[in-house]
Order: C-alpha cells, then sequence, then structure tokens
C-alpha cells in the first residue's frame, strides 16, 4: 500500500514508514540514553516548557524515553475529569501529565504501536499506581477507542511520522466528543520539502 | 487539513527549537524545522 499527501502525491509505503518508526522507537525504548537524532528525557522536557515541579514528580523510568517535539499543555491544561486519548504515547510521559491535570475524576488511554513502549508505560503505570491511565496497542488511524468518549486527544511528534495524516485526522474527529479538543505537538517545516526527498523515507524518521 | 477534518478554532504556538544541539539539528536547520503546539475543536 503506498500513501498519499493532501494532494494526491503518493511519497512513501505506508507500512514501510510504520516499521521503521518502530524500529526507532523500540531504540529509544530500550536504550533512552543512545544516539538518537533528537533530545530525549528531563533535558528534552525543560527545553519544551515542561513545569519542572511537574516533571521531577515523574521517575527516570517514566521520563527517559519522552521524546517529543513540543508541549502539548501549552495552549489548554486539561480539565479536572475529562476522557484523554494520547495517540502516540510512548512511555507514557505525556499520558502521566495528563493524568496529573484530570486527577482520578479522568481517564487517560494511552495508545502507541511499539511493544516494547508499550511494556514501559504499563510498568510505569503500575510503580506510580496511576489506576486511571491505561495503555493499548494500536495505531494513529485505527484507534482502539469507542466513537465520541474522549474530551481531549493529545499527541506529541507522532502525526508528523503518519503518512496519511488525513486519515489520522478523520480518527481522531471520531472518538472526540462534539466540542471535543484536539491538542498536540508537532513540528512544521518553514521551507518546502523536495518531492525527491520526500520519497525518502529515512528523511521522516531520522 | 484539520479544517477539511471537521475542526474548527485552529490555534497555532510560538516556535519551539526543539533540535537544537541534538543530531538532527543540520537537517531541521535546512529545512527549518520546528515544533509547534496546535489546537483544534471538533464541529
Amino acid at each position: 500500500m503506498t500513501s498519499q499527501n493532501p494532494a494526491g502525491t503518493e511519497f512513501v509505503d505506508a507500512e514501510v514508514l510504520r516499521e521503521q518508526v518502530k524500529d526507532k522507537y523500540r531504540d529509544v525504548a530500550l536504550d533512552p540514553h543512545g544516539e538518537h537524532h533528537f533530545h530525549t528525557g528531563r533535558a528534552l522536557a525543560e527545553l519544551l516548557g515542561y513545569p519542572r515541579n511537574v516533571v521531577d514528580n515523574l521517575p527516570d523510568r517514566a521520563v527517559e524515553s519522552f521524546a517529543g517535539v513540543g508541549n502539548p499543555f501549552s495552549l489548554r491544561t486539561l480539565p479536572e475529569g475529562s476522557n484523554v486519548v494520547d495517540i502516540g504515547s510512548g512511555a507514557g510521559f505525556d499520558s502521566f501529565v495528563a493524568a496529573g491535570q484530570v486527577g482520578e475524576r479522568g481517564r487517560v488511554i494511552g495508545v502507541d504501536m511499539t511493544h516494547e513502549m508499550l511494556d514501559k508505560a504499563r510498568e510505569n503505570a503500575a510503580h506510580l499506581g496511576r489506576t486511571h491511565v491505561e495503555f493499548r496497542e494500536g495505531l494513529a488511524e485505527e484507534l482502539p477507542v469507542e466513537t465520541g468518549w474522549a474530551d481531549a486527544v493529545i499527541s506529541n511528534g507522532v502525526i508528523n511520522l503518519c503518512a496519511d495524516k488525513k486519515a489520522v485526522f478523520t480518527e481522531i474527529r471520531r472518538v472526540l466528543r462534539p466540542g471535543g479538543v484536539l491538542q498536540f505537538a508537532d513540528i512544521a517545516n518553514g521551507r518546502p520539502v523536495p518531492v525527491e526527498a520526500m520519497r525518502q523515507i529515512d528523511l521522516w524518521t531520522g | 487539513m484539520l479544517e477539511d477534518c471537521g475542526f474548527t478554532g485552529v490555534d497555532i504556538g510560538p516556535p519551539v527549537d526543539t533540535f537544537r544541539g541534538a543530531r538532527g539539528e543540520e537537517k531541521a536547520r535546512a529545512f527549518e524545522v520546528f515544533g509547534h503546539a496546535f489546537l483544534a475543536h471538533r464541529q
């Protein structure tokens, strides 16, 4: 299957891209301090403006594999009691930040496709005793979440790694209730990327 | 694209130099890549 951009130009094979993304983030789960093309962990959280007291309250295992590109909470704090879906939740860093904002009357479902990240996130949730946070295996294009369940959807540095972004946003709309909020962080480029470069799949993942 | 998918009230936060000092900085500079926060409401 070859996916298309919004203009209909074929760029990359979605399945090949997905496997390369899994490989990349498997490394980040197992070797968070290894050589990656992006920052990780507490230093990254500080660079992106997460409140220090929030990050300091999380154990190393819950922070070290964080590899976001921005702060999805910078434009809006999640209301207490909200149901939240975290797309590409990794080892759970943003899910745990969200859990702190929504409190125990709220609920957070993290979704990820990389087994090593899911294992780590579930261990972290158990260690933290966060019973209102759950991690499910799934894809951004096929979220394992009931239609209209979410008050908010968050994501951080994930949608840019999906070949069919329109499919992702359509799926996000499905799981959000009417009036629900999508708040995410991602990269944007100021200079156009040549089509030849868009077809180089390694450029998508680093 | 967000509007096309049924979202409204889109807001974009200021750029963050997320690759500053990282191994990917050179590629990020080549295409002026920055991180942003985005906000949108489901219609």
